[in-house]
């Protein structure tokens, strides 16, 4: 006390002093557990790649939290950060909670500030919640093979070694491939297998997919663009608990005064809530006569830089329809730009360009706005 | 050892609560605090009686909760909470805390009481358990009219949770105390706040306006993604998630964070305060 009686001012240090340890408290704390551990064994690229698929996992829960920044407009219709809709997902930042025991007991909730939307699949139900409108969808689901809960398909005759060494070899042409043992997520070691791009054209710097050290379970996928610090999208575990959750995490029924919509047919795509709302679905199937996907695609380039350029029916865009007025709401945002390819709308995101011209054509790569010209003068 | 001595020497460590008395008296004792603390009253009564009267056709309809207030009345005191925790709950605490050590300086009765002998920084820690108490009895007046209007316009049961299932009456009234002392800790956070800046003036009211500007200029950088690496530092960042307390199961993580958040708040507020208060010369 007395120096703090000599030297009043220095009693300012405390507080000062705290601040800084607390604000750094959190933070520090994961990354010296980490670093004293120290790095994993070293594993290549081929060996971390029979580890996932043999990983075998009855069971987990576990916080995950997503992270956007791909540089969209805002759309118009798509919620943000606090939004506990399912096609918010596209930006901002998400928290959602699994719950897996198997491929025929999983539970997804996507959690938004004081509201939530979850999905579980209990057996041959397939329900989805959302708790902003108090609404809930179910349908009957053919069961899934039990037999090998965690695993991922492998391609029949080869063993899991022979196929990291095909999936390897099809890649690196265009990609470096390496490892790193000394990454950390949800507070566990991890092993990361880093994709880096060959060719200079393409927007993405790296891709890492971090791998459990224990479970061998991927546990984190991070996508970096060029020349940027923070990843441009990022999903991965938080907290990670691999044991089986209690059966009563699946267990879904709706609570009274719930509008219950019965499906029907098996679960598709649609099972996702807003996917089946928009209007291009129901817009594409009452369109008997369309060419085929594969007539319109076309793809310039190879490997990261390729350029895929598709053929947008013609009227389209400007044809009525709920879809194409959410669509012409959304290009009115867009930038103009124009070529010697004409003129279109321009979308540049951090990792990806698109491009809509005015005749029709779209536009779509990992590659600068650039590239896509060029692509289109070919 | 007998029982009389060791009554003999216990009662000099016994904690003279007579101080904590005087200020409890005087913050519950004052026609204004009054008047706020039935200003926050209102609020629940107000939502209840008009999601009564409306037609019921329109239920899920509001702000967050209020569409379940017709299923159960316990949503009542949830929904009162979500609107008064942007300003009501904030600025009853500012008021209090904002008071506290500035007040006394500007009526002129700080020096009368630094003759007590008792170390300024014992004085100041009084000063704030008063304020803490005082959260906690602001957010209980919100929780406990919401409870009392929505039971008796809506009735009880089951309640159902953000997650879909349903939990029995006593676990969900448990759960709202649960998050009504959440909120109270996050609410005392701010006093803390509140209680450094009072050291700083003799205008309680300045005081107060400051740690009004504060929690809703954090409300504000709360909603400005492009700021998001310092939305987990904010003191009302973590605010919202004693919703997560109506998940099932449980999603602690929110709910730690924010009593992390507050603590630090508490600890580096109050250092601050008696960095400040320890060595002022008081002379009003």
């Amino acid at each position: 006390m007395s120096t703090f009686t000599r030297r009043p001012a220095a009693r300012w240090l405390v507080p000062a002093v705290v601040a800084v340890l607390l604000a750094a408290g959190g933070s520090a704390v994961g990354v010296l557990a980490a670093s004293a551990r120290g790095g994993l064994p070293h594993r290549s690229p081929s060996q971390l790649l029979v580890d996932v698929q043999k990983a075998r996992l009855d069971g987990l829960s576990g916080t995950i939290v997503q992270n956007a920044s791909l540089g969209l407009p805002s759309l118009p219709g798509v919620g943000g950060a606090g939004s506990s809709d399912m096609t918010s997902l596209v930006s901002g930042s998400h928290t959602l909670r699994l719950w897996y025991a198997g491929p025929n007991k999983v539970r997804l909730a996507l959690l938004g500030s004081l509201g939530e939307s979850d999905i579980v699949r209990n057996g041959t139900d397939l329900w989805t919640w959302s708790s902003k409108d108090k609404s809930a969808t179910h349908r009957q689901v053919p069961l899934m093979k039990a037999d090998a809960p965690g695993r991922l398909p492998a391609t029949a005759p080869v063993t899991p070694q022979e196929a990291a060494d095909a999936a390897l070899a099809a890649i690196s042409p265009t990609t470096k491939v390496s490892t790193d043992g000394t990454a950390s997520v949800a507070g566990r070691t991890a092993y990361e297998l880093v994709l880096q791009p060959r060719a200079t054209g393409s927007l993405v710097e790296s891709v890492r997919i971090a791998i459990d050290g224990r479970t061998h379970v991927p546990t984190r996928v991070q996508v970096f663009a060029r020349g940027t610090q923070d990843p441009a999208f990022e999903v991965g575990f938080t907290s990670f608990d691999p044991s089986t959750p209690a059966a009563s995490a699946f267990a879904f029924n709706p609570p009274p005064r719930t509008k219950v919509t019965e499906g029907s047919g098996p679960a598709s795509h649609e099972a996702l809530p807003g996917s089946g709302r928009r209007g291009s679905d129901k817009h594409r199937s009452d369109k008997p006569g369309s060419a085929s996907a594969d007539q319109r695609l076309q793809v310039v380039g190879t490997g990261w830089t390729s350029v895929v350029v598709a053929k947008v029916p013609t009227g389209d865009s400007q044809a009525a329809g709920t879809g194409s007025g959410q669509l012409a709401r959304m290009l009115k945002v867009l930038p103009r730009v124009s070529g010697t390819w004409g003129t279109g709308h321009l979308l540049k995101g951090t990792l990806f360009s698109a491009l809509l011209t005015d005749d029709g054509r779209l536009v779509v790569g990992a590659v600068a706005p650039e590239a896509l010209y060029a692509a289109l003068g070919r | 050892m007998s029982a009389a001595e060791a009554v003999a020497v216990r009662r000099p460590r016994r904690l003279p609560t007579r101080f904590l008395r005087s200020e409890l008296a005087l913050i519950f004792g004052r026609r204004r605090n009054q008047a706020g603390l039935l200003v926050l009253a209102a609020v629940p009564v107000l939502i209840s009686i008009a999601v009564k009267v409306s037609s019921p056709g329109r239920g899920g309809d509001g702000p967050d909760f209020f569409g379940s207030i017709t299923e159960n009345g316990l949503f009542v005191a949830l929904a009162s909470l979500t609107l008064e925790l942007g300003l009501f709950l904030p600025l009853a605490v500012a008021a209090i805390a904002g008071d506290s050590v500035a007040g006394e300086a500007n009526l002129g009765t700080l020096r009368y009481l630094l003759t007590v002998p008792v170390p300024r920084a014992r004085l100041l820690a009084v000063k704030y358990l008063a304020i803490v108490i005082f959260s906690v009895v602001a957010t209980l007046t919100v929780t406990v009219t919401g409870i009392v209007m929505g039971l008796a316009l809506f009735g009880g049961g089951d309640m159902t949770l953000l997650s879909g299932t349903q939990i029995g009456f006593g676990q969900a009234l448990l759960r709202v105390l649960g998050a009504t002392l959440y909120l109270s800790a996050c609410l005392a956070s701010l006093g803390a706040v509140g209680l450094f800046v009072s050291t700083l003036t003799e205008q309680p009211i300045g005081a107060m306006i400051a740690v009004v500007i504060f929690s809703t200029a954090s409300f504000i950088a709360d909603t400005i993604p492009q700021i998001s690496w310092l939305h987990p530092f904010l003191i009302t960042h973590h605010w919202l998630a004693f919703g997560d307390l109506f998940r099932d199961p449980v999603a602690w993580n929110g709910v730690q964070q924010g009593i992390y958040v507050a603590a630090a708040y508490v600890l580096v507020f109050g250092l601050a305060g008696w960095a400040r208060f320890a060595g002022k010369d008081v002379t009003s």
